[in-house]
């Protein structure tokens, strides 16, 4: 079953599941960032990025980080983050305005890393392209579109990975939409990991919600 | 008068500053951007509720009611339409029965007198029924992206039922009763962008209408005024039938919207930091251009005279029990006795009489007092400053981005000229910092906890800061400043949310609040004051200090005054 939910809820509750599964501020709303991205184009942006997060949930963030950024990047562990890459990659991002070819891998769930370069795509007004396999997805200030085998768009891992600037005219963009029709469970999966960062209420707490006085006046 | 430039309307905000000559007088933000400060605003011609009403009546907006089914006792739906060159809207309104004891001013209640919903255009019966099943139930409701804001709100139990017995009886409420109070409804929460299912921001940020800032819910909260006031009469002719009369116009005006403000806007202001540098830039620009006019007329005199009395009699009215504000109440009360005699003893046909009006307030006046004048200041001036509303709205997603090559040595320089008052402060000391803010796990309210004396910390909200710049100072002072930021941020990642922010802050000089935001000290009713004074409240009442009750679109005028009636 699926449920609509807008951007808005998409990009907060994200940040909050990000943060619960122990991401930092920063890269938690660079997550809600990319799922909304992703999710503004119909791609299951959250459905993704909750199968990541639960996959790195009490895992020890140091194995995922890249270990090298100079030649193919690659992790201290099995796979490279796409959300540590990604924002690592998109802080690096001017360098493919000047011809940089970025190369990484093996990479979990390489669409996320694409989302994340694309916000600084937007942010440079240019095209980024990420591709790997049999995919290429290029990103710019308001689309995306995606070429190749869409069987292997939404892989949970990938050996190699490609990310450059793509100049030229931007290409067709998936349609865009401003409230997502969303898997259920996987909602509800999100909402349980957002819940973790709110604090049980309490006596104190509750007093200090309003001034406790009457509305009766 | 100096007219705004053609350049600035044709441009937007491309131009903020037409008059170069303002610069000089702008105000800095280590002196604008502090809670004491802050905490002092008044509206100003600039506020989002004025604005809204400066368009709605610029571009002839319509006014109707399309749909009132409410029963003898008041309970049932309304729905109030206004339709402008290109787009309608409309307030959905219903009315409830609510026990006493369940009405309550504090987020978590969960029944109130009335509800409502914005809806993006007109509603259809199907669209109403969908909503009279939802809306009542508030956050645990589902609305969709045809309603652009939520909303509630309980009536004020004493004036309500006072101008009932009284306009059934034939006769007009008591004015000094009606003006003590201010208004029939207080609203208690005015939800918007995207929330419980209503439209994302992004439907309506291309409409000039409600791209600025929360202009969809100003325009909510003034047709739930005019709802309150047909309600009452409604139910004054219920009862009194023939006999019963309507409210005098001059009295209806001094009829507002309450408004019972919690901890739930305080944190907004600190996590759009860019949004909050362009109101405040737009703002201090305003001042800056009038104090910068080389000369006042007698008509921009004799306005501003106007208004300044005005203001006396609202400060007049202005009634609070809080020792604070009760205290900034008396020093304002006597600030306005100092600007009355400055204005008619000193000229104001001298060279630049505002800029030197305003030096010899931050001489004689408190804070309030001169935040107070600078508000007054701006009303002569409406064509030099009404366009700078324009820039008040914020392209976020720019500033979010980190630029990693930036080097450490740069960041630092940053942190050591704009965040001196974060450094400066020792957080081993308990007082600096005895607060921390979280979200409750209770209809996910943003709260305010003592961090010695609760348990709750582990949940903390990233509103600390001067702590974190703290951090993030003492972690690069052990780096080597000649690398990319991004180089430090790969291994510490922990700090991004704070990069981001001081790289804001470059180009957002006012979006940060220069004060320690979980100090022992800190009082939330600051950024509290300063956010709904964008809004344009008035008569900020201080409940706690984390509490406030407002008064919003008092002496405005009605939609059927302002706006013609459609067919």
């Amino acid at each position: 079953m699926k449920q609509k939910h807008t951007l808005s809820e998409i990009e907060s509750y994200v940040r909050k599941a990000a943060q619960a599964t122990g991401l930092g501020w920063g890269l938690a709303e660079e997550a809600g960032k990319a799922a909304r991205w992703l999710a503004a184009f119909d791609l299951p942006g959250v459905e993704i990025m909750l199968a990541h997060l639960q996959q790195l949930n009490g895992k020890d963030y140091g194995e995922y980080t890249p270990a090298r950024v100079d030649d193919v990047w690659h992790a201290q562990g099995a796979y490279l983050c796409p959300l540590i890459t990604g924002a690592a990659l998109a802080d690096r991002s001017g360098q493919m305005l000047t011809g940089t070819e970025f190369r990484l891998g093996p990479v979990s769930y390489p669409i996320l890393l694409a989302a994340m370069i694309g916000q600084a795509a937007r942010y440079h007004r240019t095209i980024f392209t990420t591709s790997w396999a049999g995919v290429s997805i290029s990103c710019y200030e308001n689309g995306i579109s995606i070429e190749g085998n869409s069987d292997d768009l939404l892989v949970a891992e990938v050996e190699s990975v490609k990310c450059l600037q793509t100049k030229g005219t931007r290409p067709q963009s998936l349609p865009s939409t401003l409230a997502c029709d969303i898997d259920s469970d996987a909602w509800l999966a999100i909402d349980k990991l957002a819940f973790k960062t709110y604090a049980p209420a309490t006596a104190e707490s509750r007093a200090g919600a309003g001034a406790g006085l009457t509305d009766n006046d | 008068m100096i007219k705004a430039s053609k350049s600035e309307k044709q441009t937007g905000c491309a131009h903020l500053n037409p008059m170069p000559e303002a610069a000089a007088y702008r105000r800095s933000p280590a002196v604008v951007m502090r809670l004491a400060r802050m905490g002092s605003f008044h509206q100003t011609r600039l506020s989002f509720m004025r604005s809204l009403l400066r368009r709605l009546k610029k571009e002839q907006w319509q006014f109707k009611r399309p749909v009132w089914e409410i029963d003898h006792d008041g309970y049932g739906r309304a729905v109030y339409t206004v339709i402008g060159p290109q787009r309608s809207y409309s307030l959905v309104a219903f009315s409830h029965h609510l026990d006493d004891q369940m009405r309550s001013d504090r987020v978590i209640a969960t029944a109130w007198d009335a509800t409502f919903a914005l809806f993006d255009g007109v509603p259809t019966t199907a669209d109403l029924d969908r909503l009279q099943d939802n809306v009542p139930k508030q956050e645990v409701g589902r609305i969709s992206d045809s309603e652009l804001s939520l909303s509630r709100a309980n009536r004020s139990v004493r004036l309500w039922k006072h101008v009932i017995d009284n306009l059934a009886a034939g006769q007009q409420p008591d004015r000094q009763q009606l003006e003590s109070v201010g208004y029939l409804v207080r609203t208690t929460a005015v939800y918007g962008s995207g929330k419980f299912g209503a439209a994302d921001r992004l439907t309506i940020s291309d409409r000039a209408e409600l791209s600025g800032p929360f202009q969809a819910e100003m325009l909510s909260v003034w047709l739930t005024r005019a709802f309150s006031i047909d309600l009452v009469e409604h139910i004054a002719k219920s009862i009194g039938g023939t006999k019963a009369v309507v409210i005098d116009p001059d009295l209806r005006r001094r009829i507002g919207v309450g408004n019972s403000t919690g901890l739930g806007m305080a944190p907004f202001l600190i996590n759009h930091p860019t949004l909050l540098n362009n109101w405040m830039v737009a703002r201090e620009e305003a001042f800056a251009r009038v104090r910068s006019l080389a000369a006042a007329s007698e008509s921009e005199v004799k306005d501003f005279k106007q208004h300044l009395e005005k203001a006396r009699v609202k400060v007049s009215e202005w009634h609070s029990e809080h020792p604070i504000q009760i205290g900034k109440l008396h020093q304002l009360g006597s600030d306005l006795e100092k600007i009355v005699s400055y204005v008619e003893t000193k000229s104001l046909s001298g060279n630049h009489p505002w800029d030197v009006f305003y030096r010899w307030a931050e001489q004689e006046l408190s804070m309030e007092g001169q935040e107070q004048l600078l508000s007054l200041m701006l009303e002569p001036y409406g064509e030099l400053v009404d366009g700078l509303t324009q820039c008040m709205d914020a392209d976020e997603h720019r500033s979010f981005f980190i630029d990693g090559s930036m080097s450490i040595g740069k960041i630092l320089e940053i942190i050591e000229n704009q965040y001196d008052w974060a450094i400066a402060v020792d957080y081993q000391q308990k007082e600096n910092r005895a607060r921390f803010w979280y979200t409750s796990a209770e209809k996910l309210e943003p709260r305010v906890g003592e961090r010695f004396d609760e348990t709750g910390a582990e949940y903390e909200q990233p509103l600390c800061i001067g702590f974190f710049i703290r951090q993030l100072y003492e972690a690069l002072l052990e780096s080597d400043r000649d690398l990319p930021i991004a180089d430090f941020l790969l291994t510490n990642s922990q700090h991004r949310h704070t990069v981001r922010r001081v790289q804001t802050l470059l180009s957002h000089p006012y979006s940060e609040v220069r004060d320690n935001l979980i100090a022992a000290d800190m009082l939330p009713i600051d950024l509290l004051r300063c956010k709904l004074s964008f809004f344009g409240a008035s008569k900020f009442d201080p409940r706690s200090d984390r509490w406030v009750r407002i008064c919003m679109y008092q002496d405005a005028p009605f939609p059927h005054e302002l706006l013609a009636t459609a067919k």
